[in-house]
């Protein structure tokens, strides 16, 4: 029988099958209702009574009791050293000021370059796991990828290094705010239409250097205090077909990193069938961020990971005009051949980019 | 590929999962212990991964990472969907049991000593007092477990598993109504249980 073996039958005793019976009654009873309830459904009965009063009193006192899950001894579980370095603390040239992220394998910290008095953001590989080789050589690899990239709307990497305290690799610091957060509040066609074009710019150098992002997303984006879009952590960047590093950058969140490495919602349908990242995955993660930005709606939103699954699979999203009545034809058709689900029926990168600078006024 | 049988093109992960997923629905209860470390060693991974990144935010969705570990353990496909419901019950029990072996890891250990730079104390005192919660709860829910079966059962995926309603309702194949009122009546006695003092 399907399901027997996940427990289906109760499996309950007699008497606590009355009890609970009883209790779930009285539970939508108040005052005289409820007592007079109790009175007949425990007639000559103290004990039932006694268990479902003290089942009541607890149902009443028990707050959000087992809502919540035991969030800080999972953190424990899984963080359990401190972060390595303090304020003050020297690595190479640069100065640590504070803390600003921490992922599986490291932290990103705020730090100041002593003799420039330039402020950079100083990404750590710990020590402990340099020694894993595999994880430093990855972390290396991230770091000339990285490296390669010299584009006015990537993040830019400084100098990459070994100090007492682990690898590091220094990188611009970009002051300012991620898209996600911009999300939260208004943002104009205009305004939409600016950041994506400067951030489509960004991923086709990117793509004609033959580095992929694999983890795009309105975390990764920042938007710096001149208005100049800045992509962040080309940490899953995968360079000449290898994959690089997992580990999370700078004032991103939530990354949910593995082998099936990227984040959920902006995954495209062939990844989530464990499929190779291709250009297209990353040309279709970037239609939804830029779906998002300009209807402030996720094309494929759920109420649950599954139903956005499913989603990201079967579903064609509706037309952004439809959301948004600003928004015209041409820039509907490039977002949803974005989202199609056909790696091959995707534009290219550097299309998204010219097609976007080809529209004027959304 | 589907047709071909296993022998033939070499056992993928997915399909041993697969495989003892449907082994254990037909009521192969040694199935099951052949499950768990296999889902255990995959859950505490990915989670090492996703709450390691999530420390300073509060959303802990242990019901992502099982939607991840699903994926990778059993893939993808009509196949796959078909023992999802099972493999979150799997997966909640081993959720479970990652987080009382830690809690008992940590109480049974004087933390700290040493060269800590950054004082964790108020973080420890959260850890500590989680930790005997969730062994008071575990201990709770074995006995409750001999009272009724399946609300211990709704409590391992809804609290452990970090399951909704309705996934609840389709790992136990019950009705989101069944799910509720069990969910209510058994969080009433474990909270009697335990005096509710993780309020």
């Amino acid at each position: 029988m399907a399901g027997e073996g996940v427990g289906c039958e109760s499996g309950m005793s007699a008497e606590w099958a009355e009890v609970e019976l009883v209790f779930l009654d009285a539970s939508g009873l108040r005052g005289a209702a409820r007592a007079a309830y109790l009175d007949c459904a425990c007639a000559g009965r103290a004990e039932l009574r006694a268990e479902v009063e003290s089942l009541l009193a607890a149902d009443e006192q028990r707050g959000h009791f087992l809502e919540a899950p035991p969030s800080s001894l999972a953190a424990d579980l899984l963080e359990r050293q401190p972060a390595v370095l303090a304020a003050g603390e020297r690595v190479g040239a640069y100065v640590v000021r504070s803390l600003v992220s921490r992922g599986g394998m490291g932290e990103v910290y705020l730090a100041e370059d002593v003799l420039k008095g330039e402020r950079v953001a100083l990404k750590l590989l710990r020590r402990h796991m340099t020694a894993d080789a595999h994880a430093a050589e990855r972390f290396e690899r991230e770091a000339r990828a990285a490296g390669t990239l010299w584009h006015e709307n990537i993040v830019r990497a400084i100098e990459f290094g070994q100090a007492e305290a682990g690898l590091f690799l220094a990188m611009e610091w970009v002051d300012g705010e991620t898209w996600r957060v911009r999300m939260r509040g208004e943002v104009s066609p205009g305004e939409a239409l600016d950041w994506s074009q400067q951030a489509a710019r960004g991923f086709a150098a990117a793509h004609e250097a033959g580095i992929l992002h694999r983890d795009i997303k309105p975390e990764n984006l920042m938007l710096n205090l001149e208005g100049a879009v800045k992509i962040l952590d080309f940490g899953l960047a995968r360079l000449g077909g290898e994959l690089v590093v997992e580990m999370d950058g700078a004032g991103s969140s939530g990354t949910i990193s593995g082998t099936l490495s990227g984040t959920l919602p902006y995954m495209s349908p062939e990844l989530l069938r464990g499929e190779t990242a291709t250009k297209a995955s990353d040309v279709f993660s970037f239609g939804s961020v830029v779906y998002e930005l300009f209807t402030g709606r996720h094309p494929f939103a759920g109420a649950t990971p599954l139903d956005v699954f499913e989603a990201i699979e079967c579903r064609t999203p509706v037309a952004p005009s439809q959301l948004r009545t600003e928004i015209t034809r041409k820039l509907d058709g490039l977002l949803l051949s974005m989202l199609d689900r056909e790696p091959e029926a995707r534009p290219a990168m550097t299309d998204v980019a010219e097609r976007l600078a080809s529209i004027r006024g959304v | 590929m589907d047709s071909m049988p296993d022998s033939e093109r070499g056992l993928q992960p997915g399909d041993q999962v697969t495989r003892l997923l449907s082994a254990w629905t037909g009521g192969d209860r040694q199935a099951l212990d052949d499950l768990i470390p296999l889902v255990y060693g995959e859950l505490h991974e990915i989670a090492k991964r996703a709450w390691g990144v999530q420390k300073s935010d509060h959303t802990l969705q242990p019901t992502v990472l099982i939607h991840e570990a699903y994926l990778k353990l059993v893939g993808h496909g009509e196949r796959a969907f078909q023992s999802r419901a099972h493999f979150f019950a799997v997966a909640s029990m081993a959720m479970r049991q990652v987080l009382v072996n830690h809690a008992e890891a940590s109480l049974a250990e004087k933390r700290g000593g040493g060269a800590a730079t950054v004082p964790l104390q108020e973080a420890d005192e959260a850890v500590q007092r989680e930790a005997r919660e969730v062994l008071a709860l575990h201990d709770a829910l074995e006995r409750f477990a001999t009272l009724d079966r399946r609300k211990a059962q709704v409590v391992e995926l809804r609290y452990f598993g970090g399951l909704s309603i309705e996934e609840t309702a389709e790992a136990l194949g019950i009705s989101t109504i069944t799910v509720t009122r069990d969910w209510k009546a058994a969080r009433a006695w474990l909270a009697r249980e335990l005096g509710a003092s993780p309020a």
